[in-house]
């Protein structure tokens, strides 16, 4: 297929006439021609070395679980230093972007749609930019694929096209599994144009890291897609290319070419399954920023500290692309371009298509930012009623029915949603951005979505609970008879020796006679009752001393915010075996009680109730002693109380 | 004659469609109680006993048998009060007042350095979701705890708390756009 | 905290747009018809746009909904347009008034309002129209050049709104609807052929009668339509191809009986329908198949109604019958999903 035949060129004349004409340029169904604007950050050139004043690296800036930090606040590292170890299961590192101290390690708003904050490392540059030398200990290039993928995951690359899915865990474990290798240079994200400043300022490293793997794995084809709108990177890549057998096609300028399954259908012609990943099919799509950070680990060494970023919009003079520093806060870099208007309104992290708006202008750069957009808001149209013009149906690349599937996420219908064919959406937004009653539909599906892994893990959940209760049943049950079983045998067992007994001896003297069996029971509970008074033969505290005692304790709380000893034992090992009657009990936890608000009263001048434990952060461990001590005071009194119990009668 | 030729048919379509009826009432014939099964498949399954009953289930096949009231799973709330009505066709009954909206997912959560080691949240316990022995502190499984509340009053030093989820990556949701225009007043 | 989610940038198409495309391409038609039959349609088109406003926003007050988004959607300017371009050009004034009023309470508000209506809303009118007042329906303004009278705009206007007769025979200005006429002469022994040998079937340029004339404004009409991709080409094509099959077929089998393949495609609200009625998105189908199958159900069922039905055209009904049948339709031909 080339962009020049007969058919693409009379498809080009129609074009200016027929724009939709376009369509059938290309594969996939559907698709649109938004505005791109891509020439704006193509007319500075690529920035890089700029220091913000501190960097704040999130934990997670990948798909899975998080990062666990191994630096403390004060510590001093060296760029590319492991500051956070990847965890058990899909989980990558992160490293210093460059040398400088650690001053916090706390929660700040993260480049996520939630708006949410969530643990970061904030790193305050000392300017230096000290790196370490060979950082990920490579003595040579790897030579197996285990070798290769615990390097992926050691210098903490993920995929840096937008998902973020960890690049160790999307390769197979033995070579020859896959049959195509695709080069992801499509961006169709209008704005964006860092992978294209990239393709043209690195093509050689992309290519390597592209013929690595294709040697590594014996992936014998490999295909990289470009889309038209980029001639320059097309050129510097095809010269990349020269001597291996490296294909570039140029592929038709349509949103959303570059997405997986789009680009796959395109260039290789193959349908990825549903619920399926693209290796499952042979095929391995990389984008180009992830294969030049390949190249830097397996060349150099070096983990990944930094990504090319588009920082562009229609509220910037001066858009570029700059080779940033992950950490980077958004605000600096958008500084650098000279907003205009003042920037008070909130930017964007990716394109205008899948983008989302951030909560804070300040949330950092990560892994998986390939743009800051600062679009000032236009005035929106409220939504109107759907129509069912079918014009989304006609632009969705999945040949989803997005009119049906916004009924019934809409109504609340959400399994039929998913009968729809829901989780297939790929949120491209495609449907939206054609939708003339201008109604949100990307959020309706991306709520049902969510809706409905709910609902799943609730109807799991419930169905838990319901054996779990269905087990503690019979389990009662079978205790229940257990019991009367050794009951009815213990009965039968005393009656047999009482008639054995009375068989035996004739009950003339009463003195000599055996005991019955009650009344060696009788006899046992009265020597239990002797041995204890005379244990409790101790000091008697009386009621009143009980209370002091928890007024002590109240005070003790109070001070506790100073005082940081250890209870020597635990509060629960002083209950004693013997039971406790009903009033004691009743009083040694109101005491306890007491105690217990005394101590919350301690710290309520600092800390303010909240829904959970871990929530209470600052003054956690403060409480958390404070409780212990109460604890202790008040099971110091729960004893004294039960102890005088026990001597009274 | 015509009458009788009329008489004969509907007379022969009369038998013939008692068969079939005797014949699907026998071929397609359910065991057990279906309507107990399904109305226990609307409850909520938190098994806290509100109703008056041992769990989900008694509570089920009680109003299955008509031997209960619809409105009595605090926990299910209104939605779960129609979905019983609807099953047993018969008229809803309105929800104590506090119990009309369903409340969000609670989780319990024991306070480890208060807990004395007591066991009797653990007797409490209608999903065997508190782990520990006696005089060792207990702890609550969080992901099979339902929220029953039952394990709360029986604690004698009351240091179970009932706590929302917290937000995180995990479990956040895209919230639902508000509502179109057309539909706003 | 308020969200918003991607995408970020939009076409710029709105319900507005769309619906004023629709207006504009109904324009040819209306100056065709003005130029052919009259100013009647201007009255009754002015008559319809204030019933229409006058409809919406009483109901949308009773709905409790707010008038002015909802008015500007343009959306019952469509559906009294369709409505219009049904009814004879000469009738009276309470004709289209209660059958606008009419098609917006019970073919759309009573539904829940645009976008919510199971059936075409100005095809329901018509059929109220038809069922109501049959006689009024089918004493059709003659062409100016058959009557060789031409109304004047207060002549019409007289007419319409006062009910005034003009200053000539009432018998030289309206007259059966070609279809009328044919059906009645076929039904009384008169073959088709001979039947459109008729002076007042073979008039006009090229052959092409008056009404032939109309819908081929309407075609070219929605021919824009189709280039804006403001309708869907499955309508009219479903629609034209399996009206124009079934005339073939029969019409190759017995040709006294059934007329030709011209006469049913330019006669009647054919081309109106291909282009303006059936192509309303709400009530129709949204599948690329269903769309389809929908028009050329609509085409079949014109047919046999034209030909073995109680009236003269069939739009209306065969519309309203294809709309019960969507549902279906629209569960049945999902298109394969990418991955599936």
């Amino acid at each position: 297929m080339s962009t020049n035949s007969l058919r693409n060129r009379l498809i080009k004349l129609i074009a200016p006439l027929y724009p939709m004409a376009k369509r059938w340029l290309y594969h996939f169904h559907g698709g649109v021609f938004p505005q791109y604007n891509k020439s704006l950050s193509l007319r500075q050139p690529l920035r890089s070395g700029f220091m913000p004043k501190q960097l704040i690296l999130p934990l997670q800036q990948h798909m899975g679980i998080p990062a666990v930090p191994c630096v403390q606040i004060g510590d001093r590292v060296k760029k590319y230093q492991l500051i956070a170890q990847a965890d058990k299961g899909l989980s990558v590192p992160v490293h210093a972007p460059t040398s400088g101290t650690i001053i916090a390690l706390d929660q700040r708003v993260l480049p996520h749609a939630s708006g949410l904050a969530e643990p970061c490392i904030v790193i305050a540059p000392d300017g230096k930019d000290d790196a370490l030398t060979n950082p990920l200990n490579l003595q040579q290039p790897p030579q197996t694929i285990a070798e290769f993928k615990q390097l992926l995951l050691n210098a903490g690359i993920v995929g840096m096209g937008g998902a973020g899915f960890p690049t160790f865990a999307k390769l197979p474990n033995q070579p020859g599994l896959v049959q195509h290798l695709i080069i992801n240079g499509a961006e169709c994200e209008p704005f964006i144009t860092c992978d294209d400043v990239l393709m043209q300022t690195h093509a050689d490293d992309i290519i390597r890291a592209a013929l690595f793997i294709a040697d590594l794995f014996a992936i014998p084809h490999v295909v990289c897609g470009i889309e038209t709108n980029k001639p320059e990177a097309i050129k510097a890549m095809r010269q990349a290319c020269q001597g291996s057998n490296i294909e570039v096609v140029e592929v038709a300028t349509v949103y959303p070419m570059g997405g997986q399954k789009q680009l796959t259908q395109e260039l290789v012609n193959i349908e990825i399954p549903t619920q399926k990943h693209s290796v499952d099919v042979g095929v391995v799509m990389m984008n180009v920023a992830t294969l030049r950070a390949i190249t830097q680990a397996i060349d150099l060494g070096q983990p990944l500290v930094s990504r090319f970023v588009t920082v562009s919009g229609m509220g910037l003079t001066q858009p570029f692309n700059i080779d940033a520093l992950l950490g980077t806060p958004f605000n600096e870099l958008v500084e650098l371009a000279q907003p205009q208007p003042k920037l008070d309104y909130p930017l964007l992290m990716g394109g205008p298509m899948m983008g989302f708006a951030v909560a804070q202008n300040d949330v950092p750069v990560i892994k998986t930012t390939n743009c800051v957009l600062a679009n000032p808001p236009q005035e929106m149209q409220d939504p109107m009623a759907c129509i069912r013009c079918g014009e989304c149906a006609e632009a969705c690349p999945i040949n989803l029915l997005p009119q049906q599937l916004y009924w019934h996420a809409k109504a609340h219908e959400f399994e039929k949603a998913e009968q729809l064919n829901l989780f297939d959406c790929i949120e491209c937004g495609c449907c939206s951005f054609v939708c003339p009653s201008r109604i949100p539909l990307v959020q309706y599906y991306r709520h049902a979505k969510a809706e409905v892994r709910e609902l799943k893990a609730q109807a799991a959940l419930t169905e838990q609970a319901k054996q779990r209760h269905d087990a503690r049943i019979a389990r009662l049950e079978r205790e229940k008879q257990e019991r009367e079983a050794k009951m009815a045998a213990k009965k039968a067992a005393v009656k047999q020796q009482a008639e054995d007994a009375e068989n035996t001896v004739k009950p003339n003297n009463e003195d000599n006679a055996p005991m019955s069996a009650r009344d060696k029971a009788i006899q046992a509970a009265k020597a239990r009752q002797q041995a204890i008074k005379t244990q409790a033969e101790q000091p008697v505290v009386d009621k009143r001393q009980a209370a002091m005692e928890a007024a002590k304790a109240r005070i003790a709380a109070k001070k506790a915010a100073e005082t940081t000893t250890e209870p020597t034992t635990r509060p629960g090992a002083e209950q004693t075996t013997t039971e406790l009657t009903v009033e004691d009990k009743r009083k040694a936890a109101m005491e306890a009680a007491k105690a217990r608000a005394a101590a919350k009263k301690a710290t309520e001048t600092t800390s303010e109730p909240t829904t959970r434990p871990d929530a209470e952060q600052t003054t956690t461990e403060l409480t958390v002693e404070d409780k212990r001590k109460a604890a202790m005071e008040a099971a110091k009194a729960r004893a004294a109380a039960k102890k005088q119990q026990d001597s009274s009668p | 004659m015509s009458i009788v030729a009329g008489l004969l048919i509907f007379f022969a379509l009369a038998v013939v469609f008692g068969l079939l009826l005797g014949y699907a009432a026998v071929r397609f014939k359910i065991e057990g109680n279906p309507l107990a099964e399904l109305i226990d498949k609307k409850l909520p399954q938190t098994q806290c006993g509100q109703c008056g009953y041992p769990g989900c289930k008694p509570y089920a096949e009680a109003l299955a048998k008509g031997e209960a009231e619809v409105n009595l799973c605090i926990p299910g709330g209104e939605p779960t009060m129609l979905e019983i009505a609807e099953i047993l066709q018969v008229e809803p009954k309105p929800m104590d007042a506090e119990a009309t909206a369903p409340k969000p997912r609670m989780v319990a959560v024991i306070d480890e350095d208060i807990c004395i080691g007591c066991v009797l949240c653990i007797k409490a316990c209608p999903v065997d979701a508190i782990v520990g022995t006696t005089k060792m502190m207990h702890t609550v499984i969080e992901k099979e705890c339902t929220g029953c509340e039952l394990c709360v009053p029986v604690c004698p030093v009351d240091c179970i708390d009932m706590v929302i989820e917290k937000t995180s990556l995990k479990n956040w949701k895209w919230p639902e756009p508000t509502v179109a225009a057309e539909t706003q007043k | 905290m308020k969200f918003s989610s991607s995408p970020f940038a939009h076409n710029n198409s709105s319900v507005q747009k769309v619906m004023l495309q629709v207006q504009l391409a109904a324009f040819p038609a209306l100056l065709a018809h003005i130029m052919l039959f009259g100013y009647g349609i201007v009255i009754q088109w002015f008559l319809a746009v204030a019933t229409a406003l006058l409809v919406e926003y009483v109901m949308l007050k009773l709905r409790d909904r707010p008038a002015l988004p909802n008015i500007t959607d343009f959306s019952a300017l469509i559906t009294v347009t369709g409505l219009v371009f049904c009814i004879p050009p000469e009738s009276p004034w309470w004709v289209i008034v209660s059958g606008s009023a009419f098609a917006l309470v019970f073919g759309k508000h009573l539904y829940g309002g645009l976008g919510y209506n199971p059936f075409n809303p100005a095809m329901l009118g018509y059929a109220f129209l038809l069922i109501s007042f049959p006689a009024e329906m089918t004493q059709w303004t003659l062409p100016k050049e058959i009557a060789g009278y031409g109304l004047s705009f207060w002549d019409s206007f007289n007419h319409i709104i006062f009910g005034a007769l003009p200053h000539a025979p009432i018998d030289s200005f309206t007259g059966a609807t070609p279809l009328s006429a044919v059906k009645t002469g076929i039904q009384e022994g008169v073959s088709a052929n001979q039947m459109l040998q008729a002076p007042y079937l073979d008039s006009g340029l090229f052959h092409i009668t008056a009404w032939g004339w109309i819908n081929v404004a309407f075609l070219i009409g929605g021919a824009w339509l189709m280039y804006t991709r403001t309708i869907r080409w499955q309508f009219p094509v479903g629609f034209l191809a399996s009206l124009a099959l079934m005339a073939w077929i029969f019409h190759s089998i017995n040709p006294d009986l059934y007329a030709p393949v011209s006469f049913h495609l330019l006669f009647g609200g054919t081309m109106l329908a291909a282009f303006f009625i059936i192509t309303d998105p709400v009530s129709s189908s949204t599948t690329p198949m269903g769309r389809l199958i929908y028009a050329a159900g609509i085409g079949i069922l014109v047919y046999v109604i034209r030909n073995w039905g109680a009236f003269p055209d069939g739009i209306a009904f065969a519309v309203i019958l294809m709309n019960i049948a969507v549902p279906l339709i629209d569960r049945y031909t999902q298109p394969r999903v990418v991955g599936h």
